[in-house]
């Protein structure tokens, strides 16, 4: 795939709090790119920085290979999706759909076509005349969407646009909006705060923390191979604990050996382990590789939560099997679910 | 609530005692004849019939002439400040709004005398022009005068509610504009300024009503010989001590003032339904 957007060493800052602190990312086409973070991280400075409504510190921005960090909003080839629609209050859902062909100048009936395409292609058919003031939250959304994609960009930038919807709308919209970004074939680039929202439709995830790129990657590589212990943390539940790892494929904690499958590390580095909740087995207790006591068992739909203490620590694991709470129990897991992450800051 | 609903009961008395009453009595005495003699009352329509002679009506012509100047010199002068207040930051948009209310906090009154000394044949202006070897320019008892005094007076009302409505603007909306394609000229004519409408339609109530009515300013920087609707008013009631005739005209003026109002209502409905409800209205 050709690279469209490369970002290069973005520094921003607000009243003297650094917000970026030097990112380099690339973006290529018909890609379906997630920044994701808690809110404050940057990735919402580093989308309007794209969009053109703020301008960097430091760094350039590349599209298509140009330097378009001077380029004002309205020359950009990219439309942005708002975080609250921003639909034009004093008109119709036609006229906010149409409004960039008109200013495009496009004559009447391409205009009329293309927007009636477009509001099929969102499920808004029949809506050309209602006042977009009296429309729903999922159905403004839509509007927006329509109204971005019309100009036919070769980027669309989404940020947050689910955030105001209620669950059930909000994962029917994850499908549709992946659904659109494979019918039209440009690249999205989205943002939000929502990790399930980003492992269910993203190409790549770009996970950020603080104004710093904390790793990029699948939604697989992201949840099965975290570079740290925030990544670990932020994406999905996990038990994160400290240990130190031995040599290739043996790493140590709780005060017990165990064999691994990472390797190339520094002999006896101190590390950060992430064991998932659903890689762990709750076993009879001469099976198991760590002892310890049920402590709580919490019923969530699927699966149940349940916790269990061991003299080192608590234990989160996710089972389907119902157990007994305070019974003594066997702790199994094998060698490939134990994942070594480097310790932040040491790499 | 029950119980505090009769705490509405001596504002009621207030307002009947000191509202009610004096307009009834401008009614009556508008319908009936001559004299103050309590117990003489005749109806008639003469009042009326008076005041439509030329005279009287170049007076009225004059008074809508000189509000209508007014209020478009308010907008055309009002709109920019509003804008480019609205565009500063938060602490700089506090401090010019404080200023630009600031002049309201001295009396009416007084600032027009202060127009007087600056517009006179002897005034400041006068003294510089004369300094920079210019002729003196007659500026005081001229229409100039006139309607500096009553846009500098009405000025603020027009800026504090077109003001009101541009802070309010969602910004998301310009940047989605810019994000369409929307250069700012564009994004000002289709998205900025119809927003603002409804702040504009209050600032013409705000400046028309008074400036349409006024007498102070005419009187001082227009002169004895410049006859706007409030001075023939006030003429009629203080020199020549013809109530009748007076409250005849007050009414008059009455119904105009109320039909623009609903006018301008109207047009701000109008404006509105298409424009929606997230515009902002002042009232």
């Amino acid at each position: 795939m050709r690279k469209l957007i490369e970002f290069q060493n973005i520094v921003k800052s607000f009243n003297d709090s650094l917000v970026l602190k030097g990112i380099n990312l690339s973006i290529h086409e018909n890609e379906f790119v997630t920044l994701l973070g808690p809110s404050g991280c940057g990735k919402t400075t580093l989308l309007r920085i794209l969009g053109g409504f703020i301008s960097q510190n430091e760094g350039h921005v590349y599209f298509d290979d140009i330097e378009i960090s001077n380029v004002p909003p309205y020359k950009r080839e990219i439309n942005t999706v708002f975080q609250r629609y921003a639909l034009f209050p004093h008109m119709n859902v036609f006229d906010n759909v149409a409004f960039g062909l008109r200013i495009k100048k496009q004559d009447k009936n391409t205009i009329e076509q293309k927007v009636k395409k477009m509001l099929k292609l969102v499920n808004l058919e029949g809506y050309e005349d209602r006042p977009v003031t009296l429309l729903s939250g999922g159905q403004q959304q839509r509007v927006a969407i329509a109204r971005a994609l019309v100009n036919e960009p070769m980027v669309l930038l989404l940020d947050e646009p689910l955030g105001a919807l209620d669950l059930k709308l909000r994962k029917e919209m994850q499908i549709e909006l992946k659904k659109i970004q494979q019918e039209v074939g440009i690249t999205f680039i989205y943002v939000t705060h929502d990790q399930e929202e980003a492992l269910t439709m993203s190409d790549t995830i770009v996970v950020m923390n603080a104004g710093e790129i904390q790793q990029i990657g699948t939604p697989t590589d992201i949840y099965n191979e975290p570079e740290n212990r925030f990544v670990a943390d932020f994406i999905g539940e996990s038990n994160i604990l400290e240990g130190v790892m031995l040599e290739d494929y043996k790493v140590k904690f709780d005060d017990q050996v165990f064999e691994c499958i990472d390797y190339g590390f520094e002999d006896n580095l101190e590390v950060d382990i992430v064991l998932r909740p659903e890689d762990i087995d709750i076993v009879p207790i001469e099976m198991g590789r760590i002892k310890g006591v049920i402590k709580s068992s919490l019923f969530k739909g699927v699966h149940f939560e349940v916790v269990v203490e061991t003299p080192y620590r608590e234990w989160i694991i996710h089972t389907t099997d119902k157990v007994e709470v305070d019974k003594e129990v066997g702790l199994h897991f094998f060698p490939e679910d134990i994942h070594i992450m480097y310790k932040m800051g040491t790499y | 609530m029950k119980g505090y609903a009769s705490l509405v009961k001596p504002y009621i008395l207030w307002m009947s005692l000191f509202i009610v009453v004096p307009m009834l009595l401008i009614v009556l005495y508008a319908f009936t004849e001559h004299g103050n003699a309590l117990m003489a009352f005749r109806f008639t329509l003469d009042n009326f019939m008076r005041f439509f002679d030329p005279v009287f009506i170049k007076v009225l012509f004059k008074s809508l002439e000189v509000a209508i100047i007014t209020t478009v010199l308010c907008i055309i002068i009002g709109y920019p400040i509003a804008y480019i207040i609205s565009n500063t930051s938060e602490r700089t948009q506090t401090l010019l709004i404080l200023l630009i209310t600031l002049p309201m906090w001295i009396n009416m009154l007084v600032r027009t005398y202060a127009w007087i000394s600056i517009l006179s044949d002897g005034g400041i202006l006068n003294s510089i022009f004369e300094f920079f070897g210019l002729a003196p320019i007659k500026m005081m008892y001229t229409d100039f005068a006139v309607m500096l005094g009553m846009v500098y007076n009405f000025l603020p009302f027009m800026i504090i509610s077109i003001y009101t409505v541009l802070a309010k603007l969602d910004r998301a909306l310009i940047h989605a504009s810019h994000d369409l394609g929307a250069n700012p000229i564009q994004t000002f004519l289709r998205i900025v300024l119809p927003l603002s409408m409804p702040g504009v339609i209050s600032g013409i109530t705000l400046v028309f009503l008074p400036a349409v009515s006024t007498f102070v300013i005419p009187k001082f920087l227009g002169g004895g010989q410049y006859m706007l609707i409030g001075n023939l008013i006030e003429n009629q009631f203080i020199t020549v001590g013809e109530w009748n005739f007076g409250s005849a005209i007050s009414l008059i003026m009455a119904v105009i003032i109320m039909g623009s109002m609903i006018l301008t209502r109207k047009i701000d409905r109008d404006a509105s339904d298409t424009a929606s409800v997230e515009g902002g209205k002042l009232w």
